[in-house]
């Protein structure tokens, strides 16, 4: 198992080069540069653009810019924002984790605590009211844009039930301890729902038929012929066969985590790292961009590796040795 | 025992991130503020959106209140209180007026930090900081006398040297900003700047409350070029130029020093802002005790406005064009539209540098490889006839602007409304001109061919990222096919991608699409028009435009104010009739704020002067 897990970190550091080549020659390929939208004010001379240019290397071949990169980061240092003037990558990207990673758990802990049980339910009582409702939900959420759930929620929930703040993180910057959690909390819940409204959708639809698939099969039959209580059928044997497809989900689900939610972010003023992530995009700022791919690439494998051994404590036929 | 144990696994993730974002609070212990207003319950002031039906004409007293302050909704002015502001973006926190660059940054700076001079609602200079000031009979030497009643947030007093560090360190060879055009025509800068020597000329605090500015050559606008934000030696003095950038001073809540009315005091990154009253600010102790940036998707600015939320949205966004009518409809906020400086264009290509030149970054007229398409004068006026700019700015920015016909906007002193040629839409005007030229349809194919016959295609480029300008492009296209010009309107690009291609002057361009955002000081519009100029993207090399662009500042006829705006009047008609580019339009601001938000000065280039002024009524 070690000797897996090991293997499957070495393996990480080749591909997370690769992954930062392709994205440097995709940036690097892309015309213009940080410095270009400035061109908009006339009354900055041209000439001093070109100087801050050459200060900041992008005169330099891409190769060497690549170089440069790398060697900075194999010392552990992002290096600096091109856009955000006077502030280094880590720092950006740490001002943006909390946020994100709030965010993502709490759409996380919808999702399952929703999810879960309707599908769990509406397998067990298929084709009935309770089933077709959840279907039905099921392909709303799916269908149903972010942009769009986000407006009418705070349209609703806002402007017109006054049950929720309509935007940003905190109320107050005065507030703290407990107050300060319940505040976030509250804060929360509305871009969490948006957040996580298609994935539970989508978990709800994989576990139904995940759970209808295992009630078919062979072991639940003998289980129930050994005249094992339906409950414990249902949990002690269907569920845990149930899970696989679900933590392979979750495995997806963690590596993105840390990637952000664009929209969502933007509508409620949410700052998170899809934001930042965005304005390194616009900004052309490579050294941001590259800086949120690493991260998020080492998660994104990181979560794949959780999920690979996830499967070994739920299924005992499989095994990394 | 198996199972079990995934469960455990799972609630421990949960709870695990549960615990981070509870650890994850404030970090910093505050005090309670009284302000009230930053709660969470948005319902609680509807009712003010109700009770104002009789005020539903706030919508036409915005170009008309030239005076802005009391607008009398809000009654007398109250103190204590917060109030709201919302921005579309967050800040980039630069903080500090020599290396920001963002106009969300702006949005702080503008509390903070103030400038020896401001511009008045005509765009006048009026003293800020400077008490009194004389310049001397060639315009080459600006004695200013600043106020001795100023102090810096942290109790140190405003002197004259404050003044001089601040150009100094624009002018210095260890600056990385991009703001040396305030330093630059100061006497001696090259010198400084190159390190040859290390006193600078151009400025000098002669006492504790009197610095004089010298010029290299007679200047014609002193008050624009002496009216950069003034920052505190007493912080800065003893870093390098290249380090105030990091400097904890220019980007940290509580550091921040600057003599402005309000302060920086906590900010949740990307979220909110909040600015203190300095009790101790000379023109008298602010009205509100602070001042919420909070940054605001544009998607719901509305219903934020309606629920009493936001108490107001200026610069640099204002209520998008789209919005406007529900906003009108509100019944709780006052509009203010002044006209923007800035301008959308589309560009001929007059000419194209050579692709050595653009190599080698070099803008020498005598190289420029004329684009013969478009030498005719009576094709780009044919052009211009052709378009329907009204139409444009009706149903592209749902009449949130205003046609231009030469690039100076309303609001300037240098606008003169009959000196440009207007170009109503005319299309048999069009036609005709054509004609005229020897523009005519020899293959019958419905489009013109040009004098010697050959097929004539014009390249137009745009950029995305603004609606209308990106709709105009397909407006343009009908308009000229109506006329019989056939135009290939090329994919739109990504506007940095766009702007290189303009500014490297690609081969295959005729026309483009673009705007320019305008400084409030000056209509001099010699950095974009000049024949040489790197920002003259048309690359239209033409003497009289030149003569008339540098007699317009040239002492000492240029001393006089009337004669300039005789020569920009004779330069708008020179521009008009030679149209190396036809002006689309200028957009309308559209600021907003709510009743009960009071003292507001109304004016069209800087929303937050005063801003002590400001209070909101209960």
């Amino acid at each position: 198992m070690y000797k897996y897990i090991l293997r499957r970190v070495l393996v990480f550091i080749p591909m997370l080069l690769i992954v930062t080549v392709v994205v440097f020659t995709l940036a690097s390929l892309a015309p213009g540069d940080p410095l270009t939208g400035q061109t908009l004010d006339p009354n900055i001379d041209p000439e001093v653009l070109e100087e801050r240019r050459e200060a900041m290397g992008l005169n330099d071949p891409p190769h060497i810019q690549y170089w440069n990169w790398l060697t900075e980061v194999s010392q552990g240092n992002l290096g600096d924002s091109l856009h955000y003037s006077g502030r280094t990558v880590e720092e950006l990207i740490i001002s943006r984790v909390p946020n994100t990673i709030y965010l993502a758990v709490f759409s996380l802990f919808i999702t399952i605590s929703v999810g879960l049980p309707i599908g769990i339910y509406s397998a067990r009582k298929q084709y009935t009211v309770v089933d077709y409702t959840a279907t039905t939900f099921g392909f709303f959420g799916l269908s149903m844009p972010n942009f769009f759930f986000a407006l009418i929620a705070i349209y609703f929930f806002s402007f017109q039930l006054g049950w929720f703040p309509p935007r940003g993180t905190v109320s107050s910057t005065s507030l703290t301890g407990f107050e300060s959690f319940i505040d976030r909390l509250h804060h929360l819940i509305l871009p969490g729902i948006t957040l996580g409204l298609s994935s539970t959708a989508i978990y709800m639809r994989y576990i139904r038929s995940e759970v209808l698939d295992v009630m078919g099969s062979d072991y639940i039959r003998t289980a129930r012929a050994k005249g094992l209580t339906e409950r414990s059928v249902l949990y002690k044997h269907t569920l845990r066969n149930s899970l696989i497809p679900i933590i392979t989900l979750m495995g997806f689900e963690f590596g993105t985590l840390l990637s952000g939610a664009v929209i969502v972010e933007s509508v409620f003023s949410f700052p998170g790292m899809g934001q930042l992530f965005l304005v390194g995009i616009e900004n052309q700022d490579f050294p941001l961009i590259m800086g949120i791919n690493l991260i998020v690439g080492v998660t994104i494998l990181a979560g794949n590796l959780l999920a690979d051994i996830l499967y070994a404590v739920v299924d005992p036929r499989i095994r990394y040795d | 025992m198996r199972q079990k144990s995934i469960w455990y696994l799972l609630i421990a993730m949960l709870t695990f991130g549960l615990i981070l974002a509870a650890c994850g609070g404030d970090p910093e212990e505050f005090e309670e503020e009284e302000g009230g207003d930053m709660d969470d319950d948005p319902i609680e002031e509807d009712d003010d959106a109700a009770d104002d039906d009789e005020d539903a004409d706030n919508g036409e007293d915005g170009e008309g209140a030239d005076e802005g302050d009391d607008n009398g909704e809000a009654g007398e002015p109250q103190d204590g209180g917060n109030v709201n502001v919302a921005m579309y973006s967050a800040p980039d926190h630069q903080f500090n007026p020599i290396y920001y660059q963002s106009s969300y940054d702006n949005n702080i700076l503008e509390f903070m930090f103030e400038r020896l001079y401001g511009q008045d609602e005509d765009l006048e200079f009026y003293n800020i900081l400077a008490e009194d000031y004389e310049l001397n009979d060639d315009q080459t030497e600006l004695t200013v006398t600043v106020r001795d009643d100023v102090e810096w947030h942290d109790g140190e007093p405003f002197t004259a040297a404050d003044v001089e560090f601040t150009y100094t360190a624009i002018a210095d060879p260890d600056y990385l900003g991009v703001r040396q055009s305030y330093a630059d025509d100061l006497l001696g800068y090259e010198e400084f700047n190159s390190g040859e020597t290390d006193e600078f000329e151009g400025v000098e605090a002669t006492d504790e409350h009197e610095v004089v500015f010298r010029w290299e050559e007679p200047t014609v606008t002193p008050e624009y070029e002496t009216g950069f934000p003034i920052i505190p030696e007493h912080i800065f003095g003893e870093m390098g130029v290249d380090e105030i950038e990091d400097a904890p001073e220019s980007s940290e809540a509580g550091q921040i020093v600057g003599t402005g009315p309000f302060q920086l005091t906590e900010y949740v990154e990307g979220d909110q802002y909040v600015l203190e009253a300095n009790e101790n600010y000379w023109q008298g102790e602010p009205h509100l005790d602070t001042v919420t940036w909070q940054v605001v998707d544009q998607a719901v600015m509305t219903g934020l406005l309606q629920s009493g939320d936001i108490h107001g949205v200026f610069e640099p966004d204002g209520i998008v064009p789209a919005d406007l009518e529900d906003v009108e409809e509100l019944g709780n906020v006052n509009l203010y539209q002044p006209q923007d400086l800035g301008y959308q264009y589309m560009g001929f290509k007059l000419a194209h540098r050579p692709s050595q030149d653009v190599e080698d970054g070099v803008h020498d007229t005598d190289n420029y490889e004329p684009n013969e398409k478009l030498q005719d004068v009576e094709l780009r006026q044919a052009i211009a006839y052709a378009l329907d700019r009204e139409g444009m700015v009706e149903g592209l920015l749902h009449g949130s602007g205003q046609v231009l016909h030469a690039p100076f906007p309303e609001a300037s002193w240098a606008y003169d409304e009959d000196a440009p040629v207007r170009y109503e839409q005319d299309l048999d005007q069009a036609r005709e001109l054509l004609e005229e030229a020897g523009y005519e349809d020899v293959t019958g194919d419905g489009y013109v061919e040009d004098p010697d016959g050959e097929e004539l295609v014009l390249n137009l480029e745009y950029p995305t990222g603004n609606e209308a300008r990106e709709r105009a492009a397909l407006v343009i296209d009908e308009n000229l096919e109506e006329v019989g010009i056939n135009v290939n309107v090329a994919q739109p690009r990504e506007f940095s991608a766009h702007a290189d291609r303009v500014e490297y002057d690609e081969p295959e361009m005729d026309m483009y699409l673009m705007g320019w955002s305008l400084a409030s000081g000056d209509p001099d519009p010699a950095n974009y028009f000049e024949s040489h100029a790197p920002y003259n993207y048309t690359r239209w090399v033409d003497e009289e435009s030149d003569q008339l662009i540098s007699d317009a500042t040239s002492a000492p006829d240029a001393f006089e104010m009337e004669y300039r705006e005789e020569v920009y009047a004779d330069w708008a008609e020179h521009v008009s009739t030679e149209l190396p580019m036809v002006f689309l339009w200028s957009m309308v601001n559209n600021f907003a704020y709510t009743d009960d938000f009071g003292g507001v000065t109304e004016n069209p280039v800087n929303m937050y002067n005063d801003t002590h002024e400001w209070y909101i009524a209960e």
